[in-house]
């Protein structure tokens, strides 16, 4: 089975992050960088159904700057094949989601694939677009938060389990698809030494937009960013009893938290 | 349980900006590696460790290997953790090609085995035996051994151990009497006891293969006597099954810390059924088992190394969260309290920590360059090499375990009561890093190694090589105004060790063999603080380099910590020397004439 893993590097989620001077996204340098966790379930699928037909290849495919290539790298290691690169610093540093998916969909339409692999969203910004504006470009359905995925013996159709308020459900879908991961979809494994030293010598293709042929404008752009306030410390209330702190409290309620 | 067991950032400074290991990448022996490479092992470690080692830290102490009708059960994550080493290529990481290794400079392999450690010292341990185990196989045995063992050694199904020690021969490795009585069918049968033996026997694993040491009937007494053999738990039958070897686990000991890794006694042929396959040549068993020893007694200063690191980033993210008491200058009780951090005692006891711990992580990634360099190496080169880790291993072994116990007793002391309650990590801690002064030679062993072998051996050669080194750094320290006190006080501590080392030697000359070793650990205390006083200059020298230029906002604070630590040293630590010179020079033989009955009443 073909497939190809859509593939984000983003900030480690334990790195510090700063908004830089402009206000309008974090400051990149001295900060660490991974593959983002959803990646990996849909890095780590694509290889469990390649494995489970015992034939294809596994293609990553990532839009960002010259670091991304670490990440990229991290996927081939794990058993991932070869990997397209869409390295434009000017137009990564701009796109939004849609400029994404068209950037993802221009150097996927060539590949040979019978799914697309996702993560359900990026972790840093947080968007959860790129998945359903890719399937409106390529013309493909989309099953998003999947937590289970079966695909028929002739790979032309898939019966996915997908995470919904409360429970599951069970949808089948007709291939080629693309399919957002979920976390439960699978453990995705480390990359091994062995993995390690072979990645380097897999087919990296780097490519920049116009290569793509793509010159879509961002729909929407970063007007301000802002962390979220620093918690306030908390009041010990004063009172000689229950009843005097009560009314504290109420005082407080109402005069200072204006809430009543 | 704490955020943190090691810093990346460190781990990257002293690979990349101190140590350079992408200077190896020239040799080809390790050309095929690149410093991609190399980050993305380091990143796959921190993540098993985090992931797989670190959230089954506790739960591994508490719920202690058992023995159950034979067998020694542990913890499951043993088995998860040997099949991810296996498959991941863990185990085998620093073996050549040809063996089925990665063949990755020991740098890396150290990066990778002081992650595993800090995150769980205890699992750590099982792979990291079977490495050693393996490299003995591959150095020494037939190729009839090596591809019957290895290769399901390397993939995490069979056990490696060291099996030396025994009831009545622990540091006296002569005395041992388990014996090897020859065979016409090619293999030895073993009989006798060994005991204290890690991970020799467990349901992690499909089979344990025992490197162990006896003694064929009939040899020469003393250590000249001591062969090496193979013997697995279960032995290969004759359709390729496993059966029995006659290998019984007579007890399970209860140890203070470390509890995640059985160590056991062992009966060997108590049916005359046990089967050894000799390794390398008759009598040369010591020989060949000092190879893997001193590798091992580095990974014994990594693993002390380790968990002291893990202790002290406990020790400061508590620091920096417990509110408790006021500046000193403070007499407003409305005030609230600050986190203990604020206090300069806490920081006094957050700096010996970061000191003794990145000291010592520096030295273990020296001798680790030290190996990789002799490994790539001919001639002459290669010799200075391996004089210098013949003058370091006993310190870089001792100085870590040694001073690593007291770094996490103050990481202990900066809980407070909390310290003391095993609700929290630094009670398991200070009882995990307890073994490491005693096993794989005791510090006592170590000191009479240093002072009357490596020292002296050769009229001095591996010493001068050593002071060599030191003054090499002394030198370069001496260029930059900043640095230049602490190139002065070094200089002027190792005059004071090379004037000590001349005086022992003139003892030792006259024939006063006991006078001489009688404050052989007092030595190698002041060699390591001289040892660590050196790496500390390294560090500083690249530290204030970057400092000049300039570094990006995240790195100021991580170089500016790395000056204080230096200055905390050399302050603190380094003085200490002078009291044991004065000690060592005074060679009233004290302890030599004090007698045993003197210390009753």
């Amino acid at each position: 089975m073909n497939t190809v893993v859509c593939m984000k590097q983003v900030p480690d989620t334990e790195t510090l992050i700063k908004i830089n001077p402009e206000g309008t996204g974090i400051v990149t340098e001295g900060i660490k960088w991974v593959m983002c966790p959803y990646d990996e379930y849909a890095v780590e699928e694509a290889l469990q159904q390649k494995e489970k037909f015992k034939a294809g290849k596994v293609t990553i495919v990532s839009l960002g700057p010259d670091r991304a290539i670490e990440a990229i790298r991290t996927g081939l290691a794990m058993g991932a094949d070869t990997a397209v690169h869409i390295n434009d610093a000017a137009f990564y540093e701009k796109a939004d989601p849609y400029a994404t998916a068209a950037a993802l969909a221009a150097a996927v339409k060539d590949l040979e694939y019978d799914a697309i692999f996702c993560g359900k969203q990026a972790i840093d910004d947080d968007s959860g677009q790129v998945p359903a504006i890719l399937g409106e470009l390529l013309g493909l359905p989309v099953v998003t938060l999947v937590v289970k995925l079966e695909v028929s013996e002739d790979k032309t159709k898939a019966v996915a389990t997908r995470e919904v308020e409360g429970g599951h459900a069970v949808v089948e879908v007709s291939l080629p698809a693309i399919f957002s991961a979920q976390k439960g979809l699978n453990e995705p494994r480390y990359a091994s030494l062995p993995g390690i030293m072979k990645a380097k010598k897999k087919p990296v293709d780097v490519k920049t937009v116009s290569d793509l042929g793509v010159s879509v404008e961002p729909m929407t752009a970063i007007k301000e960013m802002s962390l979220p306030p620093a918690r306030q410390a908390g009041k010990i209330l004063e009172g000689e009893d229950a009843v005097e702190k009560a009314k504290a409290l109420a005082k407080a309620l109402h005069e200072e938290a204006k809430l009543i | 349980m704490a955020e943190r067991f090691v810093s990346e950032r460190n781990l990257r400074f002293l690979l990349y900006e101190v140590f350079d290991v992408t200077e190896l990448l020239k040799y080809p022996y390790y050309s095929e590696h690149t410093r991609e490479m190399f980050d993305m092992v380091m990143e796959t470690a921190l993540r098993i460790g985090k992931d797989m080692l670190y959230p089954v830290l506790d739960e591994m102490d508490k719920n202690q290997p058992e023995l159950v009708d034979g067998m020694v059960k542990v913890h499951p994550v043993v088995r998860e953790f040997m099949r991810e080493c296996g498959q991941g290529g863990w185990i085998g990481a620093d073996a050549p090609f040809e063996f089925g290794g990665q063949q990755l400079p020991i740098m890396i392999s150290l990066v990778s085995n002081f992650i595993f450690a800090a995150a769980n010292y205890s699992a750590s341990v099982y792979p990291g035996l079977t490495t050693g185990a393996a490299r003995l196989i591959t150095s020494f045995g037939s190729r009839e051994l090596i591809d019957t063992y290895v290769p399901r050694m390397f993939s995490g199904e069979w056990q490696g151990t060291m099996a030396l020690t025994e009831p009545q021969a622990g540091s006296s490795l002569a005395d041992i009497t388990t014996t090897a009585e020859p065979t016409d069918k090619g293999y030895y049968r073993i009989k006798g006891q060994k005991i204290f033996i890690s991970a020799s026997e467990h349901d992690g694993v499909d089979n344990v293969i025992q490197l162990l040491l006896a003694k064929i009937k009939g040899a020469p007494a003393g250590v000249k006597g001591i062969s090496l053999f193979v013997v697995p738990n279960k032995r290969i039958g004759e359709k390729g099954e496993l059966v029995p070897n006659d290998v019984n686990v007579a007890g399970i000991y209860h140890k203070l810390g470390y509890r995640g890794c059985p160590i056991n006694q062992l009966s060997l042929g108590e049916n005359d059924d046990c089967r050894g396959f000799l390794v390398g040549e008759p009598h040369k068993g010591l020989m060949y088992m000092f190879q893997m020893m001193n590798e091992s007694r580095i990974g014994v200063g990594m693993g002390a190394t380790a968990i002291a690191t893990a202790a002290y980033y406990a020790a400061l993210e508590y620091a920096k969260q417990r509110p408790q008491g006021r500046r000193l200058t403070s007499k407003d009780p409305t005030l609230p309290q600050v986190p203990i951090i604020e206090h300069a005692d806490v920081k006094r006891m957050l700096l010996f920590q970061k000191s003794v711990v990145e000291g010592s992580l520096s030295l273990l990634f020296q001798c680790s360059k030290y190996r990789d360099l002799e490994m790539v190496l001919d001639g002459e080169e290669k010799e200075r090499y391996s004089l210098l880790l013949e003058v370091l291993t006993s310190v870089v072994k001792s100085y870590p375990s040694e001073m690593g116990v007291l770094s996490v007793s103050q990481g202990l002391q900066c809980l407070g009561g909390y310290g003391y309650c095993e609700e929290f990590p630094l009670a398991q801690y200070y009882r995990d890093i307890r073994i490491h002064p005693i096993h794989e030679g005791t510090t006592g062993i170590h000191g009479l190694t240093l002072l009357g072998r490596s020292v002296t051996r050769n009229n001095g050669r591996a010493f001068q090589v050593f002071v060599e080194e030191v003054e090499k750094a002394i030198e370069k320290a001496g260029k930059e105004q900043e640095l230049v006190s602490y190139a002065k006080n070094l200089k002027n501590a190792l005059e004071r060790l090379k004037g000590i080392t001349t005086h022992l030697v003139g003892i030792a000359v006259k024939g006063e063999v006991e006078l001489f070793l009688a404050d052989a650990t007092l030595y190698l205390e002041l060699f390591g603080i001289i040892a660590i006083a050196w790496q500390w200059l390294l560090q500083g020298i690249v530290a204030h380099e970057a400092l000049k230029s300039g570094p990006i906002d995240a790195d100021l604070s991580f170089y500016r910590g790395k000056m204080y630590a230096l200055r905390y040293f050399f302050a603190y630590e380094l003085p200490k020397v002078e009291t044991l010179a004065i000690r060592l020079e005074n060679n009233d033989g004290l302890t030599v004439e004090m007698q045993p009955e003197l210390f009753e009443g």
